[in-house]
Order: structure tokens, then sequence, then C-alpha cells
């Protein structure tokens, strides 16, 4: 019996690739992307609204304006607003995963590994939490300006520490990512652990 | 007569606990497929075929015996190097396509180029050709949705042909379609496997496809009934 023998090689799906197909489903089903960027956003506002503003506040008392900070306990609710909104991503990839269930079965019949669509998830959410972050900071900003205004005027994040401001900036749009990402482990694991078999035969 | 099968079965055996009773969805599957031949695999729902048609494409794993694709026994692969033969030595066709449906048809028909590790480019050059081969050339960056089932099982094809695999395994694939397109479609895939020498397994109750392949097998209650020669 002739055989025609040949070693099993390996499938490959670089970040490249997934930074690619990850593109193309945010920009095809903006709706859904849209969702979890307006969570982040709204999220990270009220925490860069209140961590400027405590900036804002410490310059105002620096150049000799009153005392006034942001009292600790709005940080609380800050910690309460990121957690809503991880919890509103997680949601929302959730039945993303079930929407693509058929799809994610494909993918795996086409050689996809389990964490290559893991990779496909988080390149995604990596967008949503970089533009949720932009979006998220812009807003935070401009609220905190108008919070402050009224005690301390409304040119005063002209004299606010650069740095400061730049740090703030990096930090919230890292956080969002962060946060982003964090809310898409869960719902990725569940779709990359999907039997093709069974995948390929839901219905939606 | 020199034997070079590509797919080879052995007492295959598939059973699935449902509740306290086991249902024998394959109860000791015995075939052996040459390169290059057309087998339609008929019978009625509910005899085996689809679990067949998942255990050939190395997408579930048998309860007992074994499944050689090109003389690999296929239960001893881990995931990566099953990934990689569902990737390189399997073309798949589904009844109701799988095409992913925020892709073209040229991504659709690139992307298994891209688990193989093939250029991006290149890739797409790959699809473009084809696409145009199975007779869509002028509808390369269409998506699903605007595309008939007939062209769709096309954009299929073109899919499961993009990393040259040994075999194409076709689970209804006229099932979905009306008369005149099923027909086109089987023509289609009996050009492939003439022209490419492609091994083409299809599970099918189509009568005209059944009549299109070289050996008929007909399967009942998990078992093989009988083979035809076509």
């Amino acid at each position: 019996m002739k055989m025609n023998k040949e070693a099993p090689g390996r499938v490959h799906f670089t970040l490249m690739d997934a930074i690619r197909l990850g593109r193309g489903y945010i920009r095809r089903r903006l709706d859904r992307s849209l969702i979890n960027i307006a969570s982040i956003a709204l999220g990270l506002s009220f925490y860069t609204t209140m961590v400027i503003s405590d900036l804002l506040y410490s310059t105002s008392a620096r150049l000799g304006g009153g005392q006034v900070a942001v009292e600790s306990y709005q940080y609380w609710l800050v910690a309460v607003a990121l957690v809503v909104s991880i919890v509103g991503i997680t949601n929302a990839m959730l039945i993303a995963v079930y929407e693509r269930y058929r799809e994610i079965g494909t993918m795996k019949c086409l050689g996809a590994l389990d964490r290559h669509i893991v990779l496909l998830f988080l390149v995604e959410s990596f967008y949503q939490g970089l533009v949720g972050g932009l979006v998220g900071f812009s807003l935070g900003l401009a609220s905190a300006i108008v919070i402050t205004g009224f005690g301390a005027g409304f040119d005063i994040v002209l004299y606010a520490p650069r740095v400061s401001l730049l740090t703030i900036f990096v930090g919230s749009v890292s956080l969002a990512m962060a946060l982003s990402m964090v809310a898409t482990l869960y719902p990725a694991w569940r779709a990359s652990k999907l039997n093709p078999v069974e995948a390929l035969r839901y219905e939606l | 007569m020199s034997y070079d099968n590509v797919i080879e079965l052995r007492d295959l055996q598939r059973y699935y606990k449902l509740g306290a009773e086991t249902v024998k969805a394959l109860d000791g599957v015995d075939l052996e497929i040459r390169r290059g031949e057309y087998v339609s695999i008929v019978g009625p729902s509910g005899s085996g075929k689809t679990t067949l048609f998942n255990q050939v494409g190395g997408l579930d794993k048998p309860t007992k015996g074994s499944v050689f694709i090109d003389g690999v026994d296929i239960s001893q692969l881990d995931a990566y190097e099953l990934a990689w033969l569902r990737c390189r030595k399997i073309g798949y066709i589904f009844q109701s396509f799988n095409l992913i449906q925020v892709l073209t048809a040229l991504e659709n028909v690139s992307l298994p180029t891209v688990f193989a590790g093939t250029p991006h480019d290149e890739g797409l050059k790959k699809a473009e050709k084809l696409l145009d081969q199975v007779g869509l050339g002028e509808r390369l960056h269409h998506r699903p949705t605007e595309l008939s089932a007939g062209q769709q099982q096309r954009v299929a094809i073109a899919r499961a042909l993009a990393n040259d695999p040994a075999i194409i395994l076709a689970d209804e694939p006229t099932g979905n379609l009306d008369l005149n397109t099923g027909m086109e479609i089987i023509d289609l895939l009996h050009g492939l496997n003439k022209m490419r020498g492609l091994t083409l397994v299809a599970a099918t109750h189509d009568l005209k496809m059944i009549k299109a392949s070289d050996r008929i097998v007909w399967m009942r209650d998990g078992v093989i009934e009988r083979i035809e020669r076509g």
C-alpha cells in the first residue's frame, strides 16, 4: 500500500493578521463597537473628571485660591462607574460571541486555534478601549474645566502643570484599554472553547 | 491496481450519551477512499452522515477506531496538528455556506491562506484567481448578503480550494439551492474533481449529485449498508 505521509506542520495567525481582521470587524459591525466604546468612554470620563478636577483645584490653591478638594467618597463612585462599564462591555461581548457562533466554528474549520480566536477578540477590545479612552478623556477634561471653572476660574487649566495633565492623559487611556481588554477576557475565552461541530450546527 | 487511499476509516465508532441512553451515531464503519475519487454518502437523516463528515474532517474525535488522512491517524494529533490538518488537507463546503458575513468574497476566500501562513498579498492574489475560476471574478468585493445563494456557495467552494487541500468535504452542498443553481454547483464540483484530481466526499440527498459520483456509500443506523459503483 502506497502511503503519502507528510508530517503535520503548524498553522499561523500573527498579531498583524489579527489586527487586519479585527479592524474589519469593528468597521463593519460599528453599532456593536459603538456600544462598547460609549460604555468605556462614560465610565472613564467620570474618572478623568475627578482626577483633573483634583489637579485643577490644587493648582488653584497653589496660586492662592480657595481650598476646595475632591471628596474621597467621590472616588468610590468612580470605582463603581468603572466596574459598571466593565460589566457592560463583558455583557455586550458575550452577546457578540453568540452572534458569531457559526463564524467561530467556521474559522476553526479553516485552521484557527483557540488562542487565535482570543487574540482576535482582544484586538477588537484594544481598539475599542483606545477610542473609548480618547473620547472619555476629552469628555472628562471638558467637564472638569466646567465644574472647577465656577470656583477657580475657567482658565485655571492653563496654569495646571503640563506634565501632570499628560500623565493623566496617558494613564486614563491606558486604563480604558486595560479595562476593555479585561472585560473581554471571559467572552473571548468562552468563544475560543467552542466546539466547531456544535458551533456550526448553531442557529441564531 | 495501485492503492493510494487518501482516507481510511477503520472500525470507526462514535457514540453519544443522550441521558441514560447511548446513541450509536457510527457503529463500526470501514471505508477506503482513493485519491481523486468522488464518493457520495447517502442515507436517511440520522443515519450518521454528518457524524461521518465531522470525523473525516477532524472536527470530532471517534469513540473507538481510527481515521487516517493521507496515512496519518488523526486521533493521534494534538490541537495544533489538527488545526493544520483542517487548514491544509481538507476543504469544507456546507449546506448553509458558512461564509463570514462581515468579510467580502475576496477576504472570505483568502482567510484560509492566513492560517496557512501565506503572505497577505499572495493570499489575496490566490483568492482572486480562485474566485475567477468559479465565475465570480466580477464579484470580488461583494459581501455574502449581496450575493445570491448560488454565488455564495461558489465563494465557499473557492474558499475550500484556497490551500490546495487533498480532500473536499461537502455536507449537502446543494441542500439550500434551487434545481438549476444546484446543477451548476454539481458541475463545478464534478469539474474540480476531474480536472484537479481532487478527492470529493459529499453527504447528499441530491439524486443528480449521486449520479455524478464514482461510488455511492449507503448508510443506515450508523453502519454502511452497501456500496454501489456510480
